[in-house]
This record gives C-alpha cells, sequence and structure tokens, in this order.
C-alpha cells in the first residue's frame, strides 16, 4: 500500500505547488515576490480581510449565545428531541446557498444598521455555521456527564448562570474552540451570500482579483488556504492538549 | 429531634408509580439507608428529597419546614453521586471551595475550610490536584468533602460506593461513617448492596415496588424480617412450604423444631426461612438427613449445598476448620429452634426475579 502515497501526495500538493508557482510568476521579469509586494500595498485586501474578520467574530459570538445554552438544554433535559436538533444542523447542508440566500433576502427586513450593512451577513453566517457549530458542542458536552456535573453544581448552591459559567463554559474550553475556528475558516471562505448581496468579503475579493491579475489571485488563494490550515492546526492542538 | 421528614410521598412516571406513599423520618445525626432492587424508587426518594424532582403527592420537611417549594440550589444539603460528580477543570481544593464560592464566602475562609475537609478525608497533600489525577476512592472522598464544606443540613450518598472496587469500597465506607458520626449531620445513604447498608446504618428501610416494606436497625431487618420480599432479600436463605405442626413444622412428612411456629394456628400453610449460618451438621442419625451436593470454600467459612429428599435444598454455612464433609456424604441436619422465621403465605409480595 505504500506506493499509493505517491499519487495521492501529488494530487493534493500539485495544485498547490502549481499556484505558488504562478504566484511568484513576474512575466517577463522572472520569479519573484512581486504580487505579494502589490497585495499587501492594497487597502482593498486589507478592508475585506477585516471585514470578513469582524463578521467571523461576530458569527461565533452569536452562534455560541444560541447554541450553548440550547445544546446544553438539550442534552440534559430534552434528550428525546435529539433527532430534530440532529435533522436541524444538516439542513444547512443540503438546502443549496442560493435558495438560502433568495429566501433570506426576502424575509429579512428591519433596521439600517442590520439590513443596509454587512453585519446582515452574521444571520446567514451563523446558519452556515451551524452544523459545525452544533457537532463541536454536542460532542463536547457528550463527552461530559453533563446530569451529574449540574446537580453536583446545584445541591452546592449554585444558579443556573453561575453553573454555565463557572463549570460548563471551562469543561467545554476545547469544543468552543473547535466550533470558533471553524467559524472562522467558514465566513472566511464564504462568497455566494456576500457576492450577491453585494458586500466586498474576502472570499469576493478574491474572486474579484482573479479577473483581474492572475498572479495576485493565486498569490491570496494561497494566503487564504494557510490562514484555513492554521485555524484547523488550532482545533487539532487544541484538542490534542484538552486530552492530554 | 427530628432533622428530616418525607410524608406520604407519592411521584408516578406516567402510567409508573415509582413511589407510592412513603414516609420516613431521620433524627438528628442519624444514618438511615434506603436498599432495594433497581426500580424500587430508592433513588426517586432521594432525588426527591435533594430537589431534582418535585413529587406528585405529600411533603419534605427539614427541621420542620416544607421545603417541597425550595429549589434545590437553596435546600443547603450536601449530595455525593455515584461518580464523575467532580468539577473536571477544578483542582481538588477548588472543587471543596465551590459551594463556598457561590456562597460569595471570602477566599481566605473559604481555602481554610476546604483545606480542613480535605484534612478531614486524609487528601491535604493531593488538594493541588485534578480530579483526573486521583483514583477513583479518592475522588469520591473529595465529592464527601465537598458535600460537607457547605456545612449541610442534610448529608444525601447516592450509591457514592458502587463505583469503586471491593477493598476501597469497604475502606471509604466505614471512613463515611466514622466522619458522618464526627460531623453528626443526619444522613441518607441510597445503595443496592446489603451488606453495605447493615453494616454503617443506624437504620435500614428495605423498599420495594415504590413502598417502604420494612424499616428497622439492621440486626431486625436480617434477623426479623417481616415480610416474604424481605426476608427472600436480605442475606440468604432456604425457603420450604410447610404446614404449623404443634411447637414446630412439618416438611416432607418431617416434624422439625421451629419455636415462632407456636404463633400460628395448627395446620396452617406457612414459609418455612433458614439462614445457612444456623444450620449445623451432624451425624445422618441425630438429624434431618440430606445428601451433600456441593462444597464452596469462602476462606474463613465453607459453604454446603445439602439435598433434602422430598423437601428441596439447605444451605449450611460452616467454619472452615469444622467442616469435614465432602460431596455425595449422607449428612444429617439441624438447627436451633429460634433460629427458623416462620412467615404466612400471604406475607408479602413476592419479589421480581432476584
Amino acid at each position: 500500500m505504500k506506493w499509493l502515497w505517491v499519487p495521492l501526495a501529488g494530487y493534493f500538493a500539485l495544485p498547490l505547488v502549481a499556484t505558488a508557482v504562478l504566484s511568484l510568476w513576474q512575466g517577463t521579469r522572472g520569479y519573484g515576490f512581486a504580487a505579494y509586494v502589490t497585495l499587501i500595498h492594497t487597502p482593498e485586501m486589507w478592508n475585506s480581510l477585516f471585514l470578513s474578520a469582524r463578521l467571523a467574530v461576530e458569527t461565533i459570538i452569536a452562534g455560541l449565545v444560541i447554541l450553548v445554552p440550547a445544546v446544553f438544554w438539550m442534552n440534559l433535559r430534552l434528550q428525546r428531541l435529539r433527532p430534530v436538533f440532529d435533522f436541524l444542523s444538516v439542513l444547512p447542508l443540503v438546502v443549496p446557498a442560493i435558495s438560502l440566500v433568495a429566501g433570506i433576502t426576502a424575509i429579512y427586513t428591519g433596521p439600517d444598521w442590520l439590513v443596509g450593512t454587512a453585519n446582515f451577513l452574521v444571520i446567514p453566517y451563523v446558519i452556515l455555521a451551524l452544523p459545525f457549530t452544533y457537532r463541536a458542542l454536542d460532542v463536547g458536552m457528550r463527552a461530559l456527564d453533563l446530569r451529574t456535573l449540574t446537580e453536583a453544581a446545584q445541591s452546592l448552591g449554585a444558579s443556573w448562570p453561575s453553573m454555565i459559567m463557572r463549570v460548563l463554559v471551562p469543561n467545554l474550553i476545547t469544543a468552543l474552540l473547535g466550533a470558533a475556528l471553524l467559524t472562522i475558516t467558514i465566513v472566511i471562505g464564504e462568497f455566494t451570500f456576500a457576492n450577491i448581496l453585494l458586500f466586498n468579503t474576502f472570499a469576493v475579493y478574491i474572486n474579484h482579483i482573479g479577473s483581474t491579475s492572475a498572479t495576485q489571485a493565486a498569490a491570496l488563494s494561497l494566503l487564504a488556504f494557510l490562514l484555513t490550515w492554521l485555524a484547523m492546526l488550532g482545533v487539532a492542538l487544541g484538542g490534542r492538549r484538552a486530552a492530554r | 429531634m427530628i432533622s428530616l421528614e418525607a410524608v406520604s410521598l407519592r411521584k408516578v412516571y406516567g402510567s409508573r408509580t415509582v413511589l407510592a406513599d412513603v414516609s420516613l423520618a431521620l433524627a438528628q445525626g442519624e444514618f438511615v439507608s434506603l436498599l432495594g432492587p433497581s426500580g424500587c424508587g430508592k433513588t426517586t426518594l432521594l432525588r426527591l428529597v435533594a430537589g431534582f424532582e418535585r413529587p406528585d403527592g405529600g411533603q419534605v420537611r427539614l427541621d420542620g419546614r416544607d421545603i417541597i417549594g425550595v429549589p434545590a440550589a437553596k435546600r443547603n444539603m450536601g449530595m455525593v453521586f455515584q461518580a464523575y460528580s467532580l468539577f473536571p477543570n477544578m483542582t481538588a481544593e477548588e472543587n471543596v471551595g465551590f459551594g463556598l464560592r457561590v456562597r460569595g464566602e471570602a477566599t481566605e475562609a473559604r481555602r481554610k475550610r476546604s483545606r480542613e475537609m480535605l484534612e478531614l478525608v486524609a487528601l491535604g497533600e493531593h488538594m493541588h490536584k485534578y480530579p483526573h489525577q486521583l483514583s477513583g476512592g479518592q475522588q469520591q472522598r473529595v465529592a464527601l468533602a465537598r458535600a460537607l464544606a457547605i456545612r449541610p443540613a442534610l448529608l444525601l450518598l447516592d450509591e457514592p460506593l458502587s463505583a469503586l472496587d471491593a477493598r476501597v469500597r469497604v475502606q471509604l465506607r466505614d471512613e463515611i461513617r466514622r466522619i458522618q458520626r464526627e460531623i453528626g449531620v443526619a444522613a441518607l445513604f441510597v445503595t443496592h448492596d446489603q451488606e453495605e447498608a447493615l453494616s454503617i446504618s443506624d437504620r435500614v428501610a428495605v423498599m420495594e415496588h415504590g413502598r417502604i416494606a420494612q424499616l428497622g436497625e439492621p440486626a431486625a431487618i436480617y434477623e426479623e424480617p417481616e415480610s416474604l420480599f424481605v426476608a427472600r432479600f436480605v442475606g440468604q436463605m432456604a425457603e420450604f412450604d410447610a404446614e404449623v405442626d404443634g411447637g414446630g413444622v412439618r416438611i416432607a412428612g418431617h416434624t422439625l423444631p421451629a419455636a415462632r411456629a407456636a404463633g400460628h394456628a395448627p395446620g396452617q400453610r406457612v414459609h418455612f426461612f433458614l439462614r445457612p449460618e444456623h444450620v449445623r451438621l451432624v451425624e445422618p442419625a441425630a438429624g434431618l438427613p440430606g445428601l451433600v451436593e456441593s462444597r464452596t470454600f469462602n476462606g474463613p467459612t465453607t459453604t454446603f449445598r445439602i439435598l433434602l429428599e422430598g423437601a428441596g435444598r439447605v444451605l449450611a454455612t460452616v467454619p472452615t476448620v469444622e467442616a469435614r464433609h465432602a460431596p455425595g456424604e449422607t449428612v444429617g441436619i439441624t438447627w436451633d429452634p429460634s433460629a427458623p422465621r416462620i412467615l404466612k403465605l400471604d406475607g408479602g409480595a413476592p419479589p421480581p426475579d432476584a
């Protein structure tokens, strides 16, 4: 089976290597970092990256504030609703993004700070991140003996908020971290919503630059890829630290 | 003085009655065990007292005050769970101090109390360890220290020893009793292990199908079972259908000594119970003859299974130093006339397969 690694590694590595080579191509001036230098000096790139980062943070906060109590309660008291939760959580994976965006724009009207700005994207992003956030939290909570811990805290005099903040959240750090990092990768890479709703997020900018400068697009894709991998590495390391 | 009083507690899940009219009172400093097979309602009773469940009827009074409406967090009861109840993110010391922390007690006082409690359970030097660095027995000691740190009005123990191995179980069992006596707090202890219940309790409540079948001191439960269920559930007994015959009973054509038969009308059908340790082995002619079927070595004692012609089997446990018989031998069995327990045929419901 050892020989299988060669084509497999090539299958994954070749596109990356090709992208890297293209990003370093300077036409008649040979190879160099010109594309990267130009990118770094492009304010639009930074603006789009910051926008995506801000949306990621907002999505993480909104997602966790909704899901931590919901998954906690489901695990503690509503076990029989688990199939419903499981079904709901995979819906965003089954429903195409395009139909989501059409539905959401039709339904949501509201104050200008929400509908008129990129903050509006947080709503679909929370939905898009739902399968991953839900899974991460559910796995984290199932690993704990939630009922016993809750009752122990109660019998010692802890109120619900005190129980959630002092016992539940500290024991879910790995799960929360995993959910957060997965959300970041989703938000950074999301294109359909942002593009249709005309917001200049990182993914939209990558697409835009792709139609103007092939080498810069290659460079940016590579950076985005790196960012995603760092996030994944974060999940893996966080998981290992908690498993010690 | 009465500490805890449960009055006519009822609990129903759907069509299943888990507790049917259970009343129980604990005196100050008393240690009472709830003993019974799984599904008898003992844990439900404990959870009603703790406030994790609400009863469908009845009252729970603590020091004379009705606490049914009081949430678990405000009942001030220390509870020790079966296992895995320590907060994994906190050290032993932080675990023990948790109850005081949520009560807003000052850091110094909290630390002092936590250390005292950990010393009490002999874990002073482990106070900076996390639960996963402690053995199962140590974890349960921390859980006990944590339950006691809040100066509880009542100590609740939900099978705290069932997840431990035999040696640690006995050791911790005695320690729980010692500490409970030292502090003087009343304790309610749930267990399905009769040896545990009989060895550490002031009183034992044997439960069956959501009712207390018998409540009494351990010796009374063991020696004087009042119902068929208790007789069959607690300890081992040989059981025969018998007929009262004067000062004894008739079993399979033999008239046998049983002082307690005197209380029943002659000719009445009864159950005859005999504990293995009351059976003496003698020469075949000097007692009821039987065939030794098997011999089991228990260490200090040896148990013989003896087939009695036409009546059934009886177990005889004798000190190993006196155990001379081998399987296949014919022996005679005899007993002190005061030893057998006689119960009427309708003396309680038969137990579920146990």
